[in-house]
């Protein structure tokens, strides 16, 4: 572009001079308003007006800083219009100085009450300020001075949100897009608030729809990544923090998002990482402290997740309630229940509305009868918090009317629990039924026969198998007490490796024996580390049953040991558990029972070719009732030696991170055999599927 | 080899010219659909220089819907779609041009609303030129429609070069320089999204032609000047802006004209810029006026006297078409957007002829093409002196 820059007359008065300055500025001739400004400066040192038109070129080019210096000096001259005061509280508000924005934009409005900007300015300072009630007032006043602001009805809507006013702020943004269509903002906060109410799809569109408007509205990418994420679909959810942060790669709140997919992609150190760069990014942000101390957590670092928690929790944001519910449920899993109790006691004091907190609180307690705890739970409920905290207590009143004895109760809240829990996710049962089929096909005794003896030949791997709610964990604590083996928990390792060899796929027949050998090796590479120098390590993913051929095939030497349980017992208690993650199978009565007989049929026909040297089962009902005997039998089978420390398991104080965390911390669980038989008149469709001819 | 690795290698052979050969290297590490973006960027850039557009555009769409944000594919993408003629999306995503690494801050930061193709009668639009003199040849006709469109009173702001010849060629507008204040204005629209905000056709085109008009005094003046020169007089430019991106790819030596000698023609050189100092080859009848043309005045008066203009890629193709006087179009095997693909004609510019390299750095084709043609056209050529545009 040619600089094509008319001569400055020598006699051109200020106001002039002024008077053009802003004009070329407004046709966006920035040379020609600066060399302006720049002479009035020269002759006049510090003028308000040429100061006031420099801040506002200098932050159309996203220079922030030098923008608010040139509008502080602005603003110091005694005749400076109550516009300048608006424009620096602005941008002080987008540089993070909320205090001095906020000074700045209440001179604004005492100095020009007309002045619908400056109350716009104000009200969204006082909304990130956390002071929500006035911001209501002074976006209000500016949608009396102006009925067609969609920028401000956007404004309103997020402090409507924000207290609580779901469909003010509903309203509100509907009316921004009427009057400005393709306006970004509305359809990202939108997508916001359709996801909390469970309407994923509308809420996908919007989100996708505000990123076609603006591809580089951050916002839109988290709301969308949270909504996939919420939806079961974590690669998805990974991705589009991915997408945000490949153009803003040291956006905070994206970074720590990402920590906490990868969290749930068991990818831990890539996930401490991320959250370590969100803190280097922004050391003062609540939900990278809150991020980080959930990824320290699941790498089994306590003292340092309990710091990233209690930071988290006095900074200001939204964090603050999370991370108190995460404090306490890092002492629930390593048994410490007093200190448990405290600080759910102390996150109920903070927020006595936290949906989350009742929910892992009714886990760790045991109901009684008149507990006001029930009341308090109903009363919440009652007042339609958002879909996701209704699942939360319909789950913890229906464990609380168990414990009670109420079964009519509890049941209700049960189904209503699992009816919108299951309609947020995504689940084929005759997928599953062809899946299990499938195995069956392709493990056949043939092929057992043929490669059974080529993989990785390590006795290391102990795999406890069965379905969820089975006595898995109780296997595995017995297990882990012993001083020959370590318990790892639920590694995912094997389904990654199984994704991986194609162990669903008929080429499995073609398979090597190097490539057996291989991807055997690549287990073993991963737990050698966590087994802490012992000679056996526990992996109870309780999902592997599915995978007890293709384990046999790659770690020949490996124990497979598989826990049974009463069938209306386990579904039952699958049915009771609102899971953190999978488990898809579980939120309604015949999927639930369905999806158990094809793990029988399964788990029938491992019995027929595995061999017994290799393959245990045991009851959990027997391991209840006789624990020694089952011990001994178990570590019979495993040739180790006998070790009493194998009963005291209660007493170790392992990490306990799954849906079994308070039933192993007594001594064993006996109240839980036959216990359908008192809630029989509930589970009619489960009871109907499991007894299908 | 991993992926930066492989990334890396396939640069280096793209910037061999081995566009092939990067591809043979990309493509088993992309054949299940799914694979490392860096390596899909690398392949797209591959594709691009054999000229496989569609397969061009299904990667940068693939890369698009993955990363919205990334603005620099989507220009890349723009670019693609307006070569295979998708003008909706083509020029809804071409609005990206001022996010790219190097032209952030040359993007004009006007503090008015733009326009969006609405009518908005009693009020008034700026329309304002960007870079290129070519583009601003190419495009001002469609002041004409936006004019129609908005019922505003249109200002367009254009470069000083092009001052003279649109303040002629418009009359009806209000025309100042580019940095000049314009009068007060409600809301703007750059040149080049004009096509976005009226939803530009490919089927409108050329609309009204001629849409620029010469100078009469210097018609005169060249006319006196160019009176004794034989015919068919053809006027001549090898060159573009050395500072375009892709003027490597489009410009030549006057050298690789030489064989035109062999047609027979007179011919004028109204190539500026430092390659007006080329020597001409020995033979070809070239009459040298860069040191007496002044301006784009002086080049529309002699391109509406020659009987024919033949030019690289650059703006005197423009000024023809623009005049309504012809042009062969010197095209590098992957031109650029604005000439579409494959086709010898060009909806913009109806008497336009597009010589294209049948391949890569073929110039040598596209002269010998152009000499035979002009051989053909010699003799039947009766000179162009009444051919002034029509009011």
């Amino acid at each position: 572009m040619s600089n094509f820059a008319p001569p400055l007359e020598q006699n051109l008065s200020i106001p002039e001079a002024l008077a053009r300055a802003n004009a070329h500025w407004n046709a966006g001739q920035a040379d020609q308003a600066e060399m302006l400004c720049q002479r009035i400066l020269a002759v006049w040192p510090g003028h308000s007006d040429a100061s006031h038109l420099l801040g506002l070129m200098a932050h159309a080019y996203g220079n922030l800083d030098l923008a608010i210096t040139h509008l502080r000096q602005a603003c110091q001259s005694p005749r400076a219009p109550a516009l300048y005061a608006s424009n620096l509280a602005e941008m002080c508000r987008q540089n993070g100085l909320l205090a001095e924005g906020e000074a700045a934009g209440r001179r604004a409005v005492a100095q020009d009450p007309s002045l619908p900007g400056a109350w716009n300015n104000l009200g969204i300072i006082l909304q990130e300020s956390g002071k929500y009630e006035e911001s209501r007032r002074c976006l209000e006043r500016v949608l009396a001075l102006q009925p067609d602001n969609a920028e401000a009805y956007n404004n309103f809507g997020n402090t409507a949100k924000r207290l609580g006013r779901i469909a003010e702020a509903e309203r509100a943004w509907a009316r921004a897009l009427e009057l400005k269509p393709n306006y970004a903002e509305p359809h990202s906060n939108l997508a916001n608030l359709l996801s909390e109410q469970a309407e994923y799809v509308k809420a996908a569109q919007h989100a996708h729809r505000a990123i076609e408007l603006n591809p580089r509205l951050a916002d839109a990418y988290i709301n969308l990544s949270g909504i996939e994420s919420t939806r079961g679909n974590e690669a998805e959810a990974l991705h589009w923090l991915n997408a945000l942060l490949a153009f803003a790669p040291t956006h905070a709140t994206a970074l720590a998002s990402r920590a906490l997919a990868l969290k749930k992609l068991d990818r831990l150190e890539e996930a401490l990482d991320s959250a370590n760069s969100a803190l280097a990014a922004a050391p003062e942000n609540a939900e990278a402290h809150n991020a980080q101390g959930q990824v320290l957590q699941a790498l089994g670092r306590f003292d340092a997740a309990l710091a990233a928690y209690d930071r988290a929790a006095e900074l200001p944001g939204t964090a603050a309630e999370q991370a108190l519910v995460n404090r306490a449920v890092q002492f629930m899993e390593h048994g410490r229940q007093a200190e448990a109790e405290a600080a759910f006691a102390l996150a109920a004091i903070a927020f006595p509305r936290s949906a989350s907190a009742r929910f892992n609180h009714a886990d760790l307690k045991k109901f009684a009868s008149g507990d006001p705890e029930v009341a308090s739970m109903e009363a919440m409920l009652g007042a339609e918090p958002s879909h996701a905290d209704q699942i939360l207590l319909h789950f913890a009143l229906g464990k609380a009317y168990l414990d009670i004895g109420d079964s009519a109760r509890a049941f209700q809240h049960l189904n209503q629990g699992n009816a919108m829990k299951r309609s947020i996710i995504e689940y084929d049962p005759d997928a599953s039924t062809r899946w299990i089929q499938q195995i069956t096909e392709i493990y056949t005794p043939e092929l057992l026969e043929k490669l059974g003896n080529q993989g990785a030949r390590s006795p290391s791997p102990i795999f406890v198998v069965g379905m969820p709610r089975s006595g898995t964990t109780l296997l595995e604590q017995i297990l882990g007490s012993h001083p020959a083996i370590h318990s790892a928990g639920e590694l995912p390792d094997i389904q990654n490796i199984a994704a991986e060899y194609g162990a669903f796929s008929e080429s499995m027949v073609d398979s090597t024996p190097e490539r057996l050998r291989e991807a055997g090796q690549k287990y073993l590479h991963k737990i050698t580390p966590l087994a802490a120098g012992r000679p056996h390590i526990v992996d109870k993913m309780p999902l592997n049953f599915a995978l007890a051929g293709f384990i046999r095939l790659i770690l020949p030497a490996a124990r497979i040991i598989h826990s049974r349980r009463d069938a209306a017992d386990t579904c039952l208690s699958c049915y009771s558990k609102l899971f953190a993650s999978g488990q898809a199978f579980t939120y309604n009565q015949a999927e639930l029972a369905r999806f158990h007989r094809g793990y029988q049929n399964l788990m029938s026909h491992w019995r027929e070719i595995l061999p017994p040297s290799h393959f245990l089962e045991v009851g959990y009902e027997s391991v209840t009732e006789n624990p020694e005997a089952e011990a001994r039998r178990i570590l019979a089978f495993l040739e180790l030696e006998w070790d009493a420390s194998c009963l005291d398991f209660h007493k170790a104080g392992r990490a306990v991170k799954t849906a079994s965390v308070n039933q192993i911390r007594q001594p064993v669980y006996k109240t839980s055999a036959g216990r359908w038989k008192k809630h029989e008149q509930h589970l009619g469709p489960l009871l109907e599927a499991l007894n299908a001819p | 080899m991993n992926v930066a690795a492989l990334a890396e290698r396939a640069q280096a052979l793209l910037a061999a010219d081995e566009p092939e050969q990067a591809e043979a290297l990309l493509v088993p590490h992309l054949a299940s659909g799914s694979g490392p973006i860096p390596l899909w960027r690398a392949l797209a850039q591959a594709l691009r220089r054999q000229g496989r557009m569609q397969e061009v555009q299904q990667i940068q769409i693939m890369l698009v819907d993955m990363f919205p944000g990334d603005l620099t594919t989507r220009f890349d993408l723009a670019e693609t779609l307006l070569t295979l003629g998708a003008f909706d999306r083509g020029w809804r995503e071409y609005r990206h041009r001022y996010s790219l690494a190097h032209t952030t801050k040359i993007e004009r930061k006007v503090q008015r609303p733009r326009w969006e193709g609405e009518a908005i009668p009693g009020r008034t639009l700026l329309i304002h030129d960007e870079q290129g003199f070519g583009d601003t040849f190419q495009f001002i006709r469609l002041v004409h429609w936006a004019k129609e469109r908005s019922q505003a009173s249109v200002i367009i702001e254009v470069n000083p070069e092009s001052y003279g010849l649109i303040r002629r060629s418009f009359p009806g507008f209000e025309i100042v320089r580019q940095g000049e204040l314009p009068p007060i204005f409600d809301t703007h629209c750059e040149l080049m999204s004009l096509p976005m905000a009226l939803g530009l056709q490919l089927a409108q085109l050329p609309g009204r032609m001629p849409y620029l008009m010469a100078d009469p005094p210097r018609l005169e003046h060249w006319r006196a000047r160019l009176q004794l020169l034989a015919r068919p007089l053809v006027a001549l430019a090898w060159a573009g802006r050395p500072n375009h991106p892709n003027d490597a790819n489009r410009s030549i030596t006057l050298d690789t004209l030489a064989p035109l000698a062999a047609s027979g023609a007179q011919f004028v050189a109204v190539q500026k810029g430092p390659a007006a100092a080329q020597a001409a080859p020995m033979g070809l009848k070239l009459f040298p006026l860069s040191d007496e043309i002044e301006s784009f005045e002086d080049t529309a008066a002699i391109l509406c006297i020659a009987d024919l203009l033949i030019s690289v890629d650059s703006s005197p193709v423009h000024l023809a078409g623009a005049l309504g006087r012809p042009a062969w179009v010197m095209l590098p095997f992957v031109a650029e957007w604005r000439w579409l693909q494959s086709v010898d004609t060009t909806p913009w510019y109806p008497q336009h002829r597009l010589f294209r390299q049948p391949r890569r750095g073929d110039w040598a084709s596209v002269v010998a093409g152009m000499t035979e043609a002009l051989r053909a056209l010699g003799i039947q050529t009766s000179p162009a002196d009444s051919t002034s545009p029509q009011k």
